[in-house]
């Protein structure tokens, strides 16, 4: 029976809110849609604690005094003992790990040792430039693979289908750093301009090339562009010879309204959320050699610095953002296939 | 464009028992063949840097050559800003990655099997621990949990391709999961319980060794080309291999300021050597998984 | 009198196994008519090349090398159509003696050809139905809205409100249960026999001339595979279609078929008036058509402690195509006077009476 008729025709009490909700989205959220993704949520976070458990382990198990570096304090021994003890915190794993948890959970990440400033604050603006690099750099790797993907795909093998992919290949395994230099070189010599961006400018033109050579380098160079044609030749292949597929045509439709979904849709939801780790990885070359300052270049400089609060505010918020990504591929993937969601 | 001719050959052999190289697509078999070149050529330049074989001495420098591209007499691959040798230098490059390499494949491999094997042939309970483990060693950045380990630990390229196994560990675990679950479909594993055998010969002699190898060889080449890819990275980020001693990843960096002044090939000789091996390593293991695990 | 509706002739449709490196002769030079309101029945055993016969005219095959040699008309009320338009252009083929020996084919071409066509065919002529229908919809969308673009591509109705409601009618006409709910529902809502009810409903919503039905019934339950042949069967005489009718079922199709052809292995055997075909007392039918018909368990057979008769031998290989006739190896009434030539020359059609052709060399 159909959800929707349901609570429509027996909807005479007025203060459940799903039959609201189910008249102005009945095709997307459903009860079962909800649910569903209240449990992808449930394990998210439970995924979350997990990562902080392993990340504050792996910096309790340092050489060195652990407590003193993660309250930011590295002073003296009797300084730290103080503050432990002013605190009531025992030197014991599982007293500094739920201790700071706690600080966490409030938004407290306590204080860089190298700038003394708060962590997050930091942090939070970092990732933001970040995002801005990775997501216009995914959008360039999107637009070179995909292509490529595609007429791997419709057409049958042959010497440019095959020189494309390994071309693609190619591209794919030229280290970052390298092109990064390039880029440089170019941008001096063809431009007569030094790429060190640090965020915006006012001026217009300077504020476009200062994107455009740390956008092209992660996107060209960060390895995934094999990765998104590989994927998009497979799933478009498969989806070619679906039967339905078969019908659209001896409908006289189009082919492609009817396999945009799986097609496109999916497929490009899945590369995206699926590689955001990987383009973080790049981002911390590239914010490097472009001296970016995102949460690419935090993470490097403090893993120098031994900054451990910095470093540890870093790994959870990257892998919120990964995390993240996975949440709304699940979310588009239960939208858009009317299956998922009632199973 | 027109196709060439698909040829019905006169006489048809009827026993048609072609192996699967026989049959197999040439553009993967030429994959295979660069990729087995390359393995090669890591091979023995790992062997002449352990055994100092090197033609020349790596930190000799020739002051009247330097930054002399390839083809230069007495150097075949041209010299460095310094002018040191390229070739001894970049055959000695291959010592930071590849025993590291083979820590991290090692450990990828088998915790990846001991995984797959949990989730594929247990399944249930096992199943779902094993896809949160996963999920968990997934949601870490590579590079970004390589950073903590190293603001923890210092710089340690044998702790870093610990971490490097690690997150491999849930690719290889995906794909021998998913292996274990197509056999159990075509009521493989089934059979050989009701054969009788016990269950650490089902798992290792049949799954594992008969119908695993080929998945393993292969998650191997990535797993060196991932290798490859996390050292010379850390080494350019100054985490890895320090200089005089050379590393791919180092080179390109100490190259960097002459070649953003026009001198491209002290960085530039080592990223390409960069470029065609993890190429010969992803095209390995793209052309064996075509052949031996059969192509769409 | 009857005019004709869709006329094949010599139809051959290859394709390439990689894996055996040979050719696969799936259809070997087929030719049949349909009348305009006929219902033809195409018989055969899985491999004679029924479907790919119509999925060749259709513009359907992925596969390659594909339609290679042939034509297919189409009448209606403009006058002729050529489905198959210069496939010779596209088209390079080398033979040895009668045998095709090597293809070289412009397969981009022709598809582009083919599909200039086409476009004005598809459902807007001939409509065609598939063997599983939950997999012939698209999973992504609702019943409904599959069956209303067809409406709005095919007919004169352009407002989706009036599409609907066409929908909603054929949904009705095609006897599924609570047509306003299974306009709303996805394809995996549906059940086997429902879905297949779905699919001719979109399929005859555009009002197409002709319809192709590819095993409608194959893969449903048996008590819905016979309200299907029912539904068909009504909708016939309502909307005097003509109706192409493949199955391997040959109870199937003789309830429906005005006129049958029997194929095997990529040739058409014998073809002709029901019930000339299925006249069980005629001695002059094809060995394979008589061997077919014998092997439905009837009550007499059954009763009378009788064996259950089955087609001694395998199914053909159509990649080793035999010299002589296709069925030699499996006939039961080979006979010396003929059989040499059985072996080593493949007969042609020959009328047995004026519309009732068969292709065998015992024919008088």
């Amino acid at each position: 029976m159909n959800i929707r008729q349901v609570t429509l025709q027996g909807d005479k009490s007025p203060a459940i809110n799903f039959s609201t909700l189910a008249d102005i989205f009945p095709r997307y959220i459903s009860k079962p849609v909800l649910i569903t993704i209240t449990k992808e949520l449930l394990v998210t976070m439970s995924l979350l604690l997990g990562v902080s458990l392993v990340a504050f382990t792996i910096l309790f198990m340092a050489p060195g005094d652990p407590f003193a570096l993660l309250l930011g304090n590295d002073g003296s021994l009797a300084a730290s003992e103080e503050l432990k003890e002013s605190l009531g915190i025992s030197n014991s794993w599982a007293g500094q790990y739920f201790s700071w948890l706690g600080n966490i959970l409030q938004g407290d990440f306590g204080t860089s040792i190298r700038s003394g400033e708060d962590v997050f604050p930091s942090v939070f603006e970092a990732t933001l430039n970040t995002l801005y690099l990775t997501l216009a750099a995914i959008f360039i790797t999107l637009s070179i693979g995909f292509p490529i993907g595609l007429i791997s795909a419709l057409r049958s093998e042959s010497v440019m289908t095959r020189s494309l992919s390994i071309v693609a290949y190619a591209i794919s395994a030229l280290p970052i750093f390298w092109l990064g230099y390039i880029a440089v070189y170019v941008s001096t010599t063809y431009f007569d301009y030094f790429p060190l961006a640090s965020g915006f400018s006012d001026d217009g033109e300077v504020q476009i090339l200062k994107f455009l050579f740390p956008v092209l380098v992660l996107g060209i160079g960060s390895g995934m562009i094999s990765e998104v044609v590989r994927h998009v030749r497979l799933e478009i292949s498969r989806v070619m010879e679906e039967e339905y597929i078969r019908t659209a045509r001896a409908k006289g439709a189009s082919v492609w309204k009817h396999a945009l979904k799986e097609a496109f849709i999916l497929p490009v939801t899945e590369l995206v959320t699926s590689k955001i780790p990987f383009f973080i990885g790049g981002a911390i070359i590239v914010e490097q050699i472009f001296n970016w300052h995102g949460m690419g270049r935090m993470a490097w400089q403090s893993a120098q610095d031994r900054d451990f609060p910095v470093i540890l505010c870093i790994t959870l918020v990257a892998a919120l953002l990964v995390r993240g990504g996975s949440l709304i591929h699940k979310i588009i993937y239960i939208i858009v296939n009317p299956r998922a969601s009632h199973e | 464009m027109r196709a060439s001719f698909l040829h019905q050959p006169i006489e048809l052999d009827i026993a048609q028992t072609r192996s699967i190289w026989k049959r197999a697509d040439r553009g993967d078999l030429l994959n295979i063949a660069y990729g087995l070149i390359v393995l090669s050529t890591v091979l023995i330049s790992y062997i002449m840097g352990t055994f100092d074989l090197l033609p020349y001495d790596p930190e000799e420098m020739d002051l009247d050559l330097m930054m002399m591209g390839p083809f230069t007499e007495g150097h075949l691959l041209g010299t460095d800003f310094m002018g040191r040798d390229m070739m001894s230098r970049l055959i000695l490059g291959t010592q930071a990655y590849f025993l590291p390499g083979m820590l991290a494949i090692f450990i990828s491999l088998t915790l990846g099997s001991l995984l797959g094997v949990l989730a594929g042939y247990e399944g249930g309970k096992t199943d779902k621990v094993v896809t949160y483990l996963n999920n968990l060693i997934d949601s870490f950045p590579r590079l970004v949990l390589i950073l903590l380990v190293v603001a923890a630990f210092k710089p340690n390229i044998y702790y870093i391709m610990i971490v490097v196994g690690l997150t491999n560990a849930p690719i290889v675990a995906a794909s021998i999961k998913n292996k274990i679950i197509s056999l159990k479909q075509r009521n493989f594993v089934e059979s050989a319980i009701a054969m009788g055998f016990p269950k650490h010969t089902i798992i290792f002699k049949h799954i594992l060794w008969y119908n695993c190898r080929a998945l393993l060889i292969i998650q191997a080449t990535l797993g060196m080309a991932e290798a490859i890819l996390m050292e010379t990275s850390l080494s350019y980020l100054g985490f890895g291999v320090q200089e005089p001693t050379p590393s791919w990843g180092n080179m390109v960096q100490a190259g960097s300021n002459y070649l953003m002044q026009g001198d491209f090939w002290p960085s530039t000789a080592p990223a390409l050597a960069i470029l065609f091996t993890i190429l010969g390593f992803h095209l390995l293991g793209d052309g064996l998984n075509n052949v031996l695990e059969g192509k769409k | 009198m009857s005019t004709p509706h869709l006329k094949i002739d010599n139809l051959h449709t290859y394709f390439y196994s990689k894996q055996r490196q040979a050719f696969i002769h799936s259809v070997n030079g087929v030719s049949l008519n349909v009348m305009k309101g006929e219902t033809l029945g195409i018989v055969g055993e899985s491999g004679s090349g029924k479907s790919v016969t119509m999925l060749s005219l259709m513009g359907l095959i992925n596969a390659t090398p594909g339609v290679l040699k042939g034509s297919v008309k189409l009448y209606t009320e403009n006058g002729e159509l050529d489905l198959l338009p210069d496939l010779h252009n596209y088209v390079d083929l080398r033979k040895d003696g009668n045998k095709i020996t090597a293809v070289k084919k412009d397969i981009r071409g022709w598809n582009k050809r083919h599909q200039k066509v086409m476009k004005n065919i598809w459902s807007k002529e001939i409509s065609m139905i598939f063997q599983n229908p939950k997999a012939a919809f698209n999973p992504f969308e609702t019943i409904g809205k599959q069956i209303t673009e067809s409406i709005l591509l095919h007919t004169d109705i352009k407002n989706p409100k009036e599409a609907k409601e066409k929908a909603l009618y054929w949904l009705e006409k095609v006897k599924i249960d609570s047509p306003t709910l299974r306009y709303e529902n996805y394809p995996y809502g549906l059940s086997g026999g429902m879905s297949q009810r779905a699919m001719v409903a979109m399929a005859l919503a555009s009002e197409p001339s002709l319809l192709i039905a590819d095993e409608p019934t194959t893969g449903l339950d048996a008590t819905i595979q016979s309200k299907i042949v029912d539904l068909l069967e009504e909708l016939k005489e309502s909307l005097g279609v003509t109706l192409i009718l493949i199955s391997h079922d040959i109870s199937v199709i003789s309830r429906l078929s005005d006129k049958i052809a029997v194929m095997y292995a990529g040739n058409v055997l014998e073809h002709g008036p029901a019930d000339s075909i299925l006249d069980k007392t005629s001695t002059q039918r094809h060995p394979y058509t008589r061997a077919l018909l014998n092997s439905i368990p009837s009550k007499e057979n059954v009763q009378e402690g009788g064996y259950l008769m089955s087609i001694e031998g395998e199914v053909p290989d159509t990649i080793m195509v035999p010299a002589g006739c296709r069925f030699y190896e499996r006939c039961q009434a080979k006979d010396e006077s003929v059989r040499i030539k059985c072996a080593e020359e493949n007969p042609p059609l020959t009328p047995i009476t004026e519309d009732h052709f068969s292709r065998c060399w015992k024919n008088k």
